[in-house]
């Protein structure tokens, strides 16, 4: 089951959506309701990202490597 | 989506051993330097012990780090920033959600999160669930008190997150719960051990309904060991004749552990989210073997309003000699939370756990669930008074069930107990965590 799952595909979606939100929230300074769901959305990015970059991000090591 | 799988995260809870310990580190060393950078109170704390960020460098470099305890919040708090004091790492307006602990073993502990704090108590809480076998097909009834404590809100969030339809029994007395999950067909239930029984004993004695009738086929329990003792999480599936598992969390260090739908007889730690260490409290030194009991000190990677760094939690733990047959790496305490430090105490000079007697008390048929021991002192001689509840249909056997308690007692805690033997319905009952255990030693000037 595991290698069906690219956590390299997974982990540049998610830095990709984090760019993303990260410009909405900019954006909506002067638009409340913009500015504080792109706040919620960040915080649900960052699970994402507990969930998959993290492991990504360490350097020289292959989750898939079991 | 693939309900079928089996891990709510199928890459980090099968990493490899050596895997996960890489990434403890590298976890570790960021949720340091933000203590470290953003509250005052911890950095406080390490300058004095002269450790700093880039004095981590292994996972044995975490040792230097000084432990922090809950009595050392209780001092910081009621100060600014209000009321959470100098231990708070973001600006009071980033702050959401305001919880604070039961008071169990003393003045509450105030526990501010912010929304991304709030976002990882529910990931910590969906890892339960999911390994548990909740599914959006599930529709869940919590039966708690929905107020300032933790307890179960962090479960409803996860519940709902997965996909499950959530049912809040708040402001409910436990009769009109019991209809409610009756009407609505809830096939799962959040709720301390010690209310699960309840429950199950009002259904039966004082509502005609048997509970193992109803639709409920699973159950998680938390804030109390019971659902890892095996006589009570026995009497708990017979009772609502549900899959029962056990959960342990803490206010001030998140969802850190759960128990899986193998079954295992223990607890897996979520190693990914936290660092558990297992402390030897007399020598200091870190015990990684199994089967040795320690107190926990552990670390949660991720919160950030109110960092959980080293906390010495003081629940005493062990780790399992077998790896589970579920397939996850993340390891197994064995037996679940075994006790808090603080209730381990020396009776008559032996060493005794609660949770001890309670596998003892609910292990015997014919006694009812309750039970309260009571520890003295007169003059130079320690007792200890256990009471416990004779069911109405076991009165004949009293005779019977007293000489196998004395016996049982004194094999599995090896002391000699007064015993008295009450009525069903006459001990106290709880609805969230029960004060079982009393030590009145010392205590008679109050």
């Amino acid at each position: 089951m595991q290698s069906t799952i690219d956590m390299d595909d997974l982990h540049r979606n998610i830095q990709s959506a984090r760019k993303a939100v990260e410009e909405l929230k900019r954006l909506g300074e002067d638009f409340p309701a913009v500015a504080r769901n792109a706040e919620r959305m960040l915080a649900s990015l960052k699970m994402l990202e507990i969930n998959v970059s993290d492991v990504i991000e360490m350097e020289g090591i292959d989750p898939g490597d079991s | 989506m693939n309900y079928s799988q089996p891990y709510w995260n199928p890459i980090l809870e099968t990493l490899p051993p050596e895997t996960l310990r890489a990434l403890q580190l590298k976890k570790f060393q960021r949720i340091f330097r933000w203590a470290y950078t953003h509250s005052k109170f911890h950095r406080a704390l390490y300058q004095a012990a002269g450790v700093a960020p880039e004095d981590i460098r292994t996972l044995d470099d975490i040792r230097r780090v000084p432990t922090v305890e809950k009595s050392m919040m209780r001092q910081i708090q009621g100060k600014d920033p209000y009321p959470y004091g100098d231990a708070l790492c973001v600006p009071l307006e980033e702050v959401s959600v305001y919880r604070q602990t039961s008071g169990t073993t003393g003045q509450p502990v105030y526990q501010p999160d912010t929304w991304q704090d709030w976002e990882w108590w529910a990931e910590c809480w969906c890892y339960i669930l999911w390994a548990q076998g909740y599914r959006p097909s599930d529709r869940v009834f919590i039966p708690f008190g929905y107020n300032v404590f933790v307890a179960f809100w962090a479960g409803h969030y996860a519940a709902e997150k997965l996909g499950c339809e959530v049912v809040p029994g708040g402001v409910l007395d436990t009769k009109a719960r019991i209809l409610k999950v009756q009407e609505l067909r809830a096939t799962a239930l959040m709720g301390t051990p010690t209310y699960i029984l309840s429950m199950a004993e009002t259904a039966r004695l004082k509502m005609g309904i048997d509970p193992s009738r109803l639709s409920v086929n699973k159950i998680t329990c938390a804030g109390e060991c019971g659902a890892s003792i095996p006589s009570t999480k026995r009497r708990l599936e017979e009772a609502w004749g549900a899959n029962v598992y056990d959960h342990a969390g803490a206010t001030e260090i998140g969802a850190w552990s759960y128990e899986c739908a193998a079954q295992p007889g223990g607890l897996h730690v979520n190693e990914a989210m936290f660092l558990v260490e297992i402390i030897d409290p007399e020598t200091g030194q870190t015990i990684e073997e199994a089967g040795r009991r320690g107190k926990m000190v552990i670390t949660a990677f991720d919160r950030q309003a109110q960092p959980c760094v080293r906390f010495d939690s003081k629940d005493v733990i062990e780790w399992a000699a077998e790896p589970c047959a579920c397939g996850r790496s993340f390891r197994l305490i064995r037996g679940g939370v075994v006790g808090r430090a603080d209730d381990i105490t020396k009776v008559k000079g032996v060493l005794i756990a609660p949770s001890a007697i309670e596998e003892v008390v609910r292990g015997i048929k014919g006694l009812g669930d309750e039970y309260e021991v009571v520890v003295d002192k007169t003059g130079d001689t320690e007792t200890i008074r256990l009471r416990v509840e004779l069911l109405p249909e076991a009165q004949d056997q009293c005779a019977w069930i007293q000489s196998e308690l004395e016996d049982q007692l004194r094999l599995k805690t090896n002391l000699r107990y007064d015993l008295e033997i009450c009525g069903c319905g006459s001990l106290p009952r709880y609805e969230v965590k029960a004060k079982r255990f009393k030590d009145l030693r010392g205590k008679k000037s109050e």
